[in-house]
């Protein structure tokens, strides 16, 4: 039966620094293999959809302007997203990633959570013809 | 000094309710280094007073209103008196007379006892229970803490506080009564509901004891009478035993070196359940203290 | 008044909002000063209908929706549905895949008891020991994170094997996380089994015989506390138990005292383990070739979660979405022993009792609708369950 076991403990306490990290003063970096916002490349996309398929949120839409020249834009929803990295295992070509150093992703406005992915001149002609007032693809929240 | 200054604004009243929250924000910063945490800053229980001085009262059904809403205006009340017998950052005490240590003990129960009383008043079951603990724990260790209070007076032979302090200034008591002196400090944890005693206060069995329903400024004023008790005590105790606080210097240095001990105190134990509380201070603390006050009666006949 | 009239009942409310519960549950304790004389609960605070969405959902999809069953046992559900799935589409994960599975799932263990060691050190106001322990508790995460992307949720499995590899520099720093954890676990062993003040706390407190445990019909830790040899990895070893087989852990006291030694002896049982998969690593692939489409079926599958047993069961019409999931989690059968124990102890001591059973409410809640003799049998859709639970809580 001993008394104050953990007396060792508070001693060593008085003479480290405190143990709390001063975020966001003080930031640690993150591991390589965090999962964060996802990043998607078009140059080896077949559009066949699996990554649409398998998410469980629904947090991503393939916009299909032409199917025979392999252009296709991803509508992706940050907010929907669960950062499961289901869609990089479904991906056979290796097209999306899961940044490991844009983990920040809070912001001011609902807008700000659609992120287009694409070879520029087919983002620009989405984001034209959602102007307008055109919906397509798929994601119906359940 | 004038009377009105020494009792609303030094060496009492607002300068001591500010010391309170000083001493309050030591407490805390250290407990919190010795759990490896930063702690709070300076201002924290200043600015806790403040925001809780801005919140609506709200009085439950059930309660008189009239005494929900008095209680803890006689608390603090009571704390701030007991510390008009008491030497102050080194000033003598502001007022003194034959027999104010008995006054000044009870006061400082005046402020558990409306603790209990304000439990009591509510038919919320958390303050019921927080309150028969309350006036159980206030039954234990009562007689221990005045008994070891006791010891230095008999010594001089006098029951004054400012006799006492002054004979106590240049000898350290605590060497000649140790007994005594640990059971005052710990009886002053005790007092104060501080942990391993704070089961009339514990948050993970009746949420927050008799306070349970307590919000706005009645809830801000028994945490002041608290930080006004924890000097009153400490500079008791310091007063009594370690010496004698009649220069600033060595009021500070004394009240703040037994805050130290007892921080660290609370971060060892675990919680007592309020049967084993009673228990150890009927069992262990009474006797100590009588055994510490024979041998100093017969020391004091026998010189 | 007649002097014969028993006294009033003082009934003591615990929850759902209460500092003692990290989670909604409500208990009423009936109380005779301090001594505890009835206990009842009622549970169902946290209810998603998880289990009716799984319906809605593609073999993939529910992994990730099972997974969020609840935080500190994920991987468990998880490893529990993919292992049943596979089990049912007749493919086998290949043996690399399994261990680091276990990895994962010991790890996660670790996790779970250092969790707990520091609640139930809260709940007896000890917060030095809470402090700290979830201090060492940031370590097992930051390994967690490292070798999964993530702290909570890690989504190690797919249907088929798991989704990454531990490298080298992982399996090292793997190494120096765990080595820093045995030194603190062997401090908090001492903590435990001897400071005087928490023995108070914790020796003789809800004590449970032996056959008061097969009575009750508890599982997990709680069990093995009094001397109850249940052990899932042990009885019927899963995945990568077979090749990297476990001990069970077992007290003979039965009080609080047990449990917490049962507890804290299963981290070091964890370490060894874990130590020996990264040495013994099987090399192969990572995933196994699985169907869009899974057999028609029904299977059953059991493992071990840090709480206790985890019992799954998968119906499969053919297609490409389950037809029934049914998840059946370890503390629902935890929570009768603490309302049978509670009684003749002390009010102070409930918050230790429901401690020492590890509860976790998210994996509890369920809804049973009883229906008597002669009704026939009902099936609810998603719009039913939610227009009952909205009416619920209006009550």
């Amino acid at each position: 039966m001993k008394f104050a076991t953990m007396l060792s403990d508070l001693w060593e306490s008085l003479r480290r620094k405190p143990i709390t990290q001063q975020y966001p003063f003080e930031r640690t970096k993150t591991p390589e293999h965090l999962r964060g916002l996802l990043l998607y490349d078009p140059t080896n996309c077949t559009g066949c959809g699996l990554c649409v398929k398998d998410c469980p949120a629904n947090a991503i839409e393939n916009i299909v302007l032409d199917k025979k020249a392999k252009r296709f834009v991803v509508r992706y929803h940050v907010d929907r997203c669960t950062f499961c990295a289901q869609c990089v295992a479904s991906c056979r070509q290796e097209c999306m990633k899961l940044a490991n150093d844009m983990w920040e992703l809070a912001q001011l406005g609902k807008d700000d959570f659609e992120i287009l992915y694409g070879a520029e001149a087919d983002v620009q002609a989405v984001m034209a013809s959602l102007a307008n007032g055109g919906s397509n693809g798929t994601g119906e929240p359940k | 000094m004038n009377p009105l200054i020494a009792l609303l604004i030094f060496p009492g009243g607002l300068f001591l309710l500010l010391l309170g929250l000083a001493y309050e924000w030591v407490d805390r910063k250290l407990v919190a280094r010795l759990q490896n945490r930063i702690g709070p800053r300076w201002f924290q229980p200043f600015a806790d007073v403040l925001k809780l001085l801005a919140k609506e009262e709200v009085v439950p059904d059930g309660a008189n209103p009239f005494l929900f809403l008095g209680l803890p205006m006689v608390a603090l009340a009571g704390a701030l008196t007991a510390a008009l017998y008491v030497p102050l950052a080194g000033l003598p005490p502001s007022y003194s007379f034959p027999g104010d240590l008995i006054v000044t003990v009870y006061l400082l129960s005046l402020m558990t006892l409306c603790i209990g009383l304000g439990g009591a008043n509510t038919i919320d079951r958390f303050s019921l229970i927080g309150a028969t603990r309350t006036l159980t724990q206030l039954f234990s260790y009562e007689a221990p803490f005045l008994l070891a209070l006791l010891g230095p007076a008999i010594v001089v032979g006098s029951w004054q506080i400012g006799q006492i302090a002054a004979y106590a200034d240049t000898r350290l008591l605590a060497l000649t009564q140790p007994v005594g002196f640990v059971v005052a400090l710990i009886g002053l944890m005790g007092k104060l509901e501080m942990p391993p005693f704070d089961a009339p206060e514990a948050e993970t069995e009746i949420v927050a004891g008799a306070l349970t329903e307590y919000s706005g400024r009645g809830y801000a004023m028994f945490r002041l009478g608290k930080g006004v008790e924890l000097i009153v005590g400490l500079a008791l105790v310091a007063a009594f035993y370690l010496g004698g606080v009649s220069d600033p210097l060595s009021f500070f240095g004394k009240t703040l070196l037994l805050l130290v001990v007892v921080a660290a105190l609370q971060s060892l134990f675990a919680r007592l359940r309020i049967e084993q509380t009673v228990g150890l201070w009927w069992r262990y603390g009474t006797l100590l203290a009588l055994a510490q006050l024979l041998f100093t009666i017969v020391t004091e006949v026998m010189v | 008044m007649p002097t014969t009239e028993p006294r009033e009942k003082f009934i003591v409310p615990i929850g759902p909002q209460h500092p003692a519960l990290k989670e909604p549950g409500h208990f009423e304790f009936t109380v005779d000063g301090e001594i505890v004389t009835g206990a009842t609960a009622r549970l169902g605070y946290v209810h998603r209908g998880i289990e009716k969405g799984t319906e809605d959902r593609s073999w993939v999809q529910n992994l990730y929706l099972l997974e969020r069953i609840c935080g500190i046992c994920s991987h468990s559900h998880a490893l529990a549905y993919a292992l049943g799935v596979e089990k049912l589409a007749g493919v086998e994960a290949p043996p690399r895949a399994q261990a680091i599975r276990v990895l994962v799932a010991e790890l996660e263990r670790i996790h779970s008891h250092l969790l707990w060691l520091g609640v139930a050190a809260h709940e007896a106001g000890f917060d030095t020991l809470f402090m700290y322990s979830w201090r060492d508790r940031e370590t097992v995460m930051d390994l967690l994170e490292n070798l999964t992307g993530n702290r909570v949720n890690y989504s190690a499995n797919v249907l088929g094997g798991v989704k990454f590899d531990v490298s080298v520099e992982q399996a090292d720093a793997i190494r120096r996380g765990l080595d820093f954890l045995e030194e603190r676990t062997q401090h908090y062993l001492t903590v435990v089994t001897t400071d005087s003040m928490f023995l108070r706390r914790t020796r003789g407190i809800a004590t449970m015989s032996k056959q008061q445990a097969e009575a009750l019909g508890v599982i997990g830790p709680t069990a093995r506390a009094s001397d109850v040899p249940r052990d899932v990895r042990v009885e019927s070893p899963y995945a990568a138990y077979t090749t990297f087989p476990v001990e069970a852990v077992l007290a003979t006291a039965g009080d609080l005292e047990a449990r917490f030694l049962v507890r804290v002896k299963e981290l070091f049982e964890s370490y060894r383990v874990i130590r020996e998969i990264l040495d013994r690593m099987p090399a192969g692939d990572l995933t196994a070739r699985m169907p869009r489409r899974v057999k028609e079926g029904e299977t059953v599958s059991r493992i071990e979660a840090p709480r206790g047993e985890l019992f799954y069961f998968i119906k499969s019409g053919g297609g490409d979405r389950p037809e029934r999931v049914k998840a059946r989690t370890p503390s629902m059968f935890n929570f009768a022993s603490v309302l049978t124990l509670a009684v003749g102890h002390q009010l102070a001591d409930i918050p230790m009792i429901m401690a020492g059973i590890d509860p976790c409410f998210s994996c509890n809640d369920r809804l049973v609708v009883v229906n008597r003799i002669g009704h026939e049998a009902d099936v609810w859709t998603w719009e039913k369950l939610r227009q009952y639970g909205i009416e619920y809580y209006r009550r």
